[in-house]
């Protein structure tokens, strides 16, 4: 095994760029890549990742378009938005691998579970009952939780554009947001869900693989220039997060170990058990961190669906081009994880309905409640 | 010390906003906050003291949408490592069809970063520590790199609107065609002459030609 791996470290394989600077922003999903770099997987595969915490995920969009990052610890949805030019400029981007699954929830105010709203259904009775501008709350425009956030309202008649008024709030700042009354719910990502229901100001109306059983969540993503000119370190930084999230799913002990030393200051800074991460998964065996272009795609046709795109893209030819598969079938086989048999998945979100990859404009088009 | 060159007067008066970093009450500030709340405070006074005028001063709230749009300022000016950079993306992003220049300012003076941001959409960068007399050529180049910009989008955006209304007077064009068994030249002059009659545009007439064909459903 080890001698297998100096091959690849010291062959024509050798990582082009040796010291990799990676954004993160401080959410539990960033377990793996934090524990990647602190234990030494990374430099098994002859790489060195130094970890930058950032405040915004505008920061590290920017960054990774400028080199200040070379990859990011970053939201799916970011990644197809940037690519198709949504709020930026337009630039070729790269979805090395998926980071995460599930881990993240709906939240609503104990006041409004005062009122009987505890989750979806409840929560359009109560909107029908005492019309108001309800606020909800989720972190970045394109991102994955205003993506969650917008299909659970939508799956229980509540129009996401019409009938709430939509916010977008740094993770850090939704409980205080939520405890001054300021709004009514939000969409995150662990710990800041459970961390209301601990401070006794709210209540988990829905996890998120509730509304998406085993959905993507964070990814490994970068440029396409940064692929093109250091593909090995690339495929490196996909082997050692791979490793990691191995190691994480190894024990019990493993997980606590991570959230003890991710709830550092330097990191996420919050106290956290594994208990409450709401079905986060960083490895199970692999088929968390494949990049399925039906994964990528799904993003684009929820774009599509709320008038972020103003027409369809070619939705199987864009997410063709931003997922790299072919880089993470290489470093799958150089960390012996299992691959699944062919590049997209069927899953059934929580209105029933079927995403399987095929027929992206139908489907876009298909929602009853929709821009 | 050498005399202060003085000051010429903004070209045009600027309406500006500074978005402020929450430093919320009874929270320990962390070393960065601390650092972006002094970058903040240092900027507001080189503003003003290059005659601008700062028209509001607004915290990264989830109020700063509504306020941005009451105000309608010219010129957005935010920390670069703000989280309320998200918030404000929010904005961007809901008002994408009537944009107005965002202007970073950093401790950063990695001119790659500046590019960056750039062609992001920001619309210029100012360092922080930047010199009072300095602030005022940044935000004018700022200005007319915006401007110029929206400029073309909008050209861009009307030839593809020119396109659009050509597409549709030719769809019209084939109906009357087909129904009334016209030459191309006649569904023409026939399309002309009942656009003059009810003082419509071309374009205008098509269209409800195309809309008559839909709800009769031939």
């Amino acid at each position: 095994m080890a001698d297998n791996m100096s091959a690849w470290v010291a062959g024509s394989d050798r990582p082009e760029k040796q010291v990799v600077r990676i954004g993160f922003l401080p959410l539990s999903d960033c377990g793996s890549l934090i524990m990647a770099s602190l234990l030494g997987f990374d430099e098994k595969f002859g790489i060195k990742i130094a970890l930058s915490k950032e405040a915004s995920w505008a920061s590290v969009r920017d960054k990774l378009g400028n080199g200040e990052l070379d990859a990011a610890h970053v939201l799916y949805g970011l990644m197809y938005g940037v690519q198709m030019g949504i709020g930026s400029q337009a630039r070729d981007m790269a979805v090395l691998m998926n980071l995460n699954h599930n881990g993240q929830a709906v939240t609503l105010s104990s006041s409004l579970a005062q009122q009987g709203a505890v989750d979806g259904a409840s929560l359009a009775g109560v909107i029908r009952k005492a019309p108001r501008p309800y606020t909800f709350a989720h972190t970045f425009p394109t991102g994955t939780h205003a993506m969650y956030l917008h299909y659970w309202l939508a799956a229980h008649g509540i129009d996401p554009l019409r009938e709430v008024r939509m916010v977008t709030v740094p993770p850090p700042q939704m409980v205080d947001n939520l405890r001054a009354g300021r709004m009514d719910g939000y969409c995150v990502g662990e710990p800041w869900g459970m961390k209301a229901v601990h401070d006794a100001i709210g209540v988990t109306a829905a996890t998120t693989q509730e509304i998406w059983p085993d959905h993507p969540g964070k990814v490994l993503g970068t440029t396409a220039d940064f692929v093109a000119h250091y593909p090995n370190t690339c495929r490196a930084l996909i082997a050692a997060v791979l490793e990691a999230g191995r190691w994480l799913d190894a024990s019990m002990e493993n997980k606590q170990k991570m959230l003890e030393t991710i709830s550092q200051p330097h990191y996420v800074k919050t106290r956290q058990v594994w208990e409450e991460q709401h079905g986060l998964q960083f490895y199970n065996s692999g088929a968390v961190n494949f990049p399925y272009l039906s994964d990528g795609m799904w993003f684009m046709t929820q774009h599509r669906r709320w008038g972020l795109l103003k027409d369809d893209p070619d939705y199987l030819a864009v997410a063709s081009k931003v997922n790299r598969i072919k880089l993470y079938r290489q470093a799958a086989e150089m960390t012996a994880t299992p691959l699944p048999p062919g590049v997209l998945r069927s899953s059934t979100l929580i209105d029933g309905v079927v995403w399987d990859g095929s027929a992206p404009e139908r489907y876009a088009a298909s929602f009853a409640i929709r821009k | 010390m050498p005399s202060r060159a003085p000051l010429s007067k903004p070209v045009h008066k600027l309406r500006i906003v500074v978005v402020n970093t929450i430093t919320a009450a009874g929270h320990e500030m962390d070393a960065s906050l601390q650092a972006q709340a002094q970058r903040g405070a240092a900027l507001r006074i080189g503003l003003l003291e290059a005659g601008y005028d700062i028209i509001a001063s607004l915290p990264a709230d989830i109020y700063l949408p509504e306020r941005i749009a009451q105000l309608q300022p010219d010129m957005i000016i935010i920390d670069a490592e703000s989280d309320a950079r998200d918030v404000l993306e929010h904005i961007v992003i809901a008002t994408r069809d009537e944009r107005r220049p965002i202007v970073m300012f950093t401790e950063d003076a990695a001119t790659s970063s500046m590019d960056a941001a750039m062609a992001a959409g920001v619309s210029a960068y100012i360092v922080a520590g930047l010199q009072a007399e300095r602030i005022q050529p940044v935000l004018n180049v700022a200005l007319a790199r915006f401007k110029q910009e929206q400029k073309l989008l909008a050209e861009l955006s009307d030839t593809k609107h020119k396109l659009a209304e050509r597409k549709v007077i030719e769809r019209a064009k084939g109906l009357l065609m087909a129904h009334h068994h016209l030459s191309e030249e006649q569904a023409y002059q026939r399309l002309r002459s009942m656009a003059m009659n009810k003082k419509l545009k071309l374009a205008e007439i098509a269209q409800r030609i195309l809309d008559v064909e839909d709800l009769l459903g031939n």
